[in-house]
Order: C-alpha cells, then structure tokens, then sequence
C-alpha cells in the first residue's frame, strides 16, 4: 500500500474525483447533450423534410410539364380535326351545290324541249292546215271542180297519213 | 499604396520586436542554470538573479489545501471543479438560446459535439453509437480541456499557505493518479454495464467460457473417446483465452489510468524544467506541445473507451448459435 501511497491514490480523493466526473456527466447531459442532439435531430430532420419536398415539387413539375405537353398534342389534334372537317364540309357543300345547280339546269332543259316540242307541234298543225287548204285549192284548180269539201279532206288525210315528214307526233 | 513592412507591421516594429524577443531569450539563457553553468558564474546584479525561477518540486501525490469535515480537499479536486464549471457553464451559454440556424459560438460546439457523436456512430453504429455518446465526449472534454486550462496562468503558480506548507491551489487534475483513475474505473463500470446488458449473462460467457470444455467432457463419457480428448484440449484453451480476455478487462483500467496520468505528468514536469532551465521566452514552444498532447490524450482515452464498449456489446462468436 505504501506504493500507491507515494504516487498519490487515495480514497478520499479518488472517490471525490469519481463524484465529480459522475457530476460533470450528468451536467453536461442536461446542458450540453439533450439539447444539441435535440438540434442536430430537428435539423437533420428538416433537411430530410425539405429535401423530400424539393423532390415532390420537382415531380409535381414533372407531371405539370407532361400535362401541358399531352394538352398542347391534344389541342393540335382537335384543331387538325376541326380543319378536316370543315374541309369536308366544304367539299359536300360544293358537291351539293354541283348537283343541285346540274338538277336544275336538267329541268331547265327538259321544260325547254317540251316547250320546243310543243312549239313545234303547234307549228306543224298549223302548216298542216294551211297545205290542206292549199293543196285543196290547187287540186280544184288542177281538177278544176269542187269536190265536196269533206271527201277533200279524207282525201288529204290520207295522204297526210301516208306522208312521214309531216307526222303529228 | 502598396504595403510595405513585414507581417503587417513597419519595419521599424519588426526590428524592434526581434530585439526585443533576442534579449528575453539571451536573458533568460544567462540567469538560468543552464546558461549559468555553461558560461561559468558570471556576476550578475542582484535584481536580475532575482528573476530566475525557482527549481521545480514535482510531486506525486497532490496536496490537501483544506479540509471539510475533515475530508481534503486537494488542489487537483478543484482543478478539477474548474475544468467541470468551465465546460458546464460554456455549455450552459451557448444552449441556453439554440437557434435552428446557429450563430457562431453554437456553431463551433455544435460542430465540436457533432464530430465526437459521428465519431461514435461510425464506430459503433447508430443504435449504440448514440448511447455511447454522453460517455465518450464527456471524457473526451473533460480531459482534453483539463489538460488546456492547466496551461493558462495561475495553474500551479497560485499558491496557499496550509499545513503542509505553502502548496499550489489549483493543479490540473489529471496530473493526480486520482483522476485518471476515476476516469478509468467509469470507463470499466459502463463497459461492463452496457456489455451486461446488451448480452445478458451471454456477456459473463465471454470470460467464463466451459461450454466448450464439458461438451468434450461428455463425449468422453459418452465414448467418443478420440473426439473428446481433443475437445478437452482445445476447450481448456478457450477457458484460459477467457479468462486471459477476464484479465485484461481490469488491465485496462491500469493502463488507461497510467496513460493519462504519465502524459498529463511528464507534460507538467517538462514545462516546469523548461521554464526552469532556460526562463521567460523558451517554455513557450513546449506551451503548443502540450497543447496538442492534451488533445492527443483526449482522443486516446475518449476513443478506447468507445472501442471498449463497442466490443462489450459485440455478440461473440461462440455466442452465435
């Protein structure tokens, strides 16, 4: 004992000196300890909090951006399909317009020809009537008498029957 | 304009300064023992031998400057007091108002704590690296600036007149066997707490280790006569490793108490017979040596105790199945 006497252990003190650092430890721990892992946790916590937001704004950006990107492909299609169909309109317009413009001009025509046809049939009647007469003047002037008028025109009839140019149609 | 001078001073300062700095070591080289015996008793005035230092008188054991009923009270205890009301009281400054975004001096303790508890983490893993933390840093500091406010002035040099004589008040406490062995022995009381219980009477098996020597003892009984006796034998093997591991849990104690309290001494004493050999100007390299020795210990005494606890908690391999 006399060894650890001369380098200086001794009970009193030791045991002093253990009470001091069991006192230093749990100072510290109050004052030093809890409240800087406190701060180093909430800040370490809110570097994660604000990194896992960043990453979120940067998807909402994302999607954001592929949204406006799908509408802008959407709205050129649309607006393709707007075109094409009025260019498809435009075409059965003029189509219908053709038509309708050929349609009348057809009528047109027919009521023309019927108008022509009936014109002309007029025409013959009358021509018809006036060589009847003609032709029965000149035979009583060739035959020189007067033959009853209505064997006459049986005669002429006939002949005029007979006659394919001057046919009633 | 350009600057002109050398080390931001005119140089006028400089040279001043240089003579200055020459004659206090020229000075202190011919007043002391040194210098004395080298040049052979000069005659010196009376005022300037009076500026000599006194030799130094190491002593072991540290001196009682009172008693409270009838406990002493030695000058390393209140080293002691004063390394513990520095740290608490900074401690207690600077977290008194933490702020989220810290201003400089929470900056530099937090960065300080910080390190020490990434320290522990990387040693010791997360879980555990966080319970041994408090343990490990308050050593750490405790030490470290137990060692640096034993360099301010005052340390040694106020003296009280007492029983014994006129004896230093203050002493750095770790120069006193007492400390570092308190230091040691919580060291080895929290090893052995967090080994226990973490492990369970598993921990004990580490140093008590017969399991594998009475299954070798009942494969001779059970016949297996070839089989046992070379079990027998690597069985006492492992018992004496165990016991061998048993005894260096309290080697340990020594050597970390014999570590710091030698270092923290010898420092103590080479500044003294510096200061004594050479006076005023020469101890001063010796100041940043000690410095860095001071740190050096922390580190070392901080960081086993980390390792020590870390393969307390460490499951053993025979533990595995």
């Amino acid at each position: 004992m006399g060894g650890l006497e001369s380098l200086g252990i001794n009970m009193p003190t030791l045991l002093a000196q253990l009470i001091n650092v069991a006192i230093l430890f749990g100072l510290l721990y109050l004052v030093a300890y809890k409240p800087i892992m406190r701060m180093l946790d909430e800040r370490s916590r809110r570097v994660k909090e604000s990194m896992e937001q960043t990453e979120q704004i940067k998807q909402q950006a994302e999607r954001a951006e592929e949204e406006a990107a799908k509408r802008i492909t959407d709205a050129s299609r649309e607006g393709e399909e707007v075109v094409a169909r009025a260019m498809r309109t435009g075409e059965e317009v003029r189509k219908e317009a053709q038509a309708q413009a050929r349609q009348e001009a057809e009528t047109l025509i027919t009521r023309a020809r019927a108008e022509i046809q009936q014109e002309r049939n007029e025409a013959v009647g009358e021509l018809r009537k006036e060589f009847a007469d003609l032709t029965v003047m000149a035979a009583e002037k060739v035959i020189d008498r007067s033959l009853d008028k209505k064997a006459h025109r049986d005669i002429i009839d006939k002949v005029l029957k007979e006659a394919p140019t001057l046919k009633k149609e | 304009m350009a600057k002109r001078g050398c080390l931001g001073c005119s140089f006028p300062l400089v040279i001043g300064l240089l003579v200055v700095f020459l004659v206090l070591i020229v000075g202190g080289f011919v007043i002391g023992p040194l210098g004395q015996s080298m040049l052979g008793g000069l005659e010196l005035p009376g005022w300037l031998t009076a500026l000599s230092v006194d030799r130094p008188d190491p002593r072991l054991p540290a001196e009682a400057v009172f008693h409270i009923f009838g406990f002493p009270i030695t000058n390393s205890i209140i080293g002691a007091w004063i390394t513990i009301i520095f740290l608490v009281g900074v401690s207690y400054i600077i977290t008194r108002r933490m702020k989220l975004v810290p201003g400089r001096l929470q900056a530099a303790f937090e960065f300080l704590i910080g390190w020490l508890y990434d320290l522990c983490v990387s040693a010791a893993g997360e879980k555990n690296g966080r319970r041994f933390f408090p343990l490990v840093t308050t050593i750490f500091l405790f030490v470290g600036f137990n060692a640096w406010l034993a360099l301010l002035p005052g340390f040694g040099s106020i003296t009280a007149h007492t029983a014994e004589g006129e004896v230093a008040l203050i002493r750095a406490a770790n120069t006193d066997i007492n400390m570092p062995l308190a230091l040691a022995l919580t060291s080895f009381i929290f090893v052995e707490f967090y080994g226990l219980r973490t492990l369970g009477i598993h921990y004990l098996g580490k140093f008590l280790n017969f399991k594998e020597f009475f299954r070798a003892a009942r494969q001779i009984f059970t016949g297996k006569l070839k089989a046992g006796a070379s079990g027998l034998v690597t069985g006492a093997m492992t018992v004496f490793s165990g016991l061998l591991e048993g005894l260096s849990e309290f080697i340990r104690i020594v050597s970390l108490t014999f570590r710091l309290f030698g270092n923290m001494t010898a420092g103590e004493i080479l500044l003294l017979v510096a200061a004594f050999l050479i006076p005023w100007l020469f101890a001063i390299p010796f100041y940043g040596l000690e410095l860095l020795i001071g740190f050096i210990q922390a580190i070392i005494f901080g960081g086993l105790t980390l390792i020590f606890l870390t393969l307390a908690v460490e499951h053993h391999e025979e533990e595995a199945h």
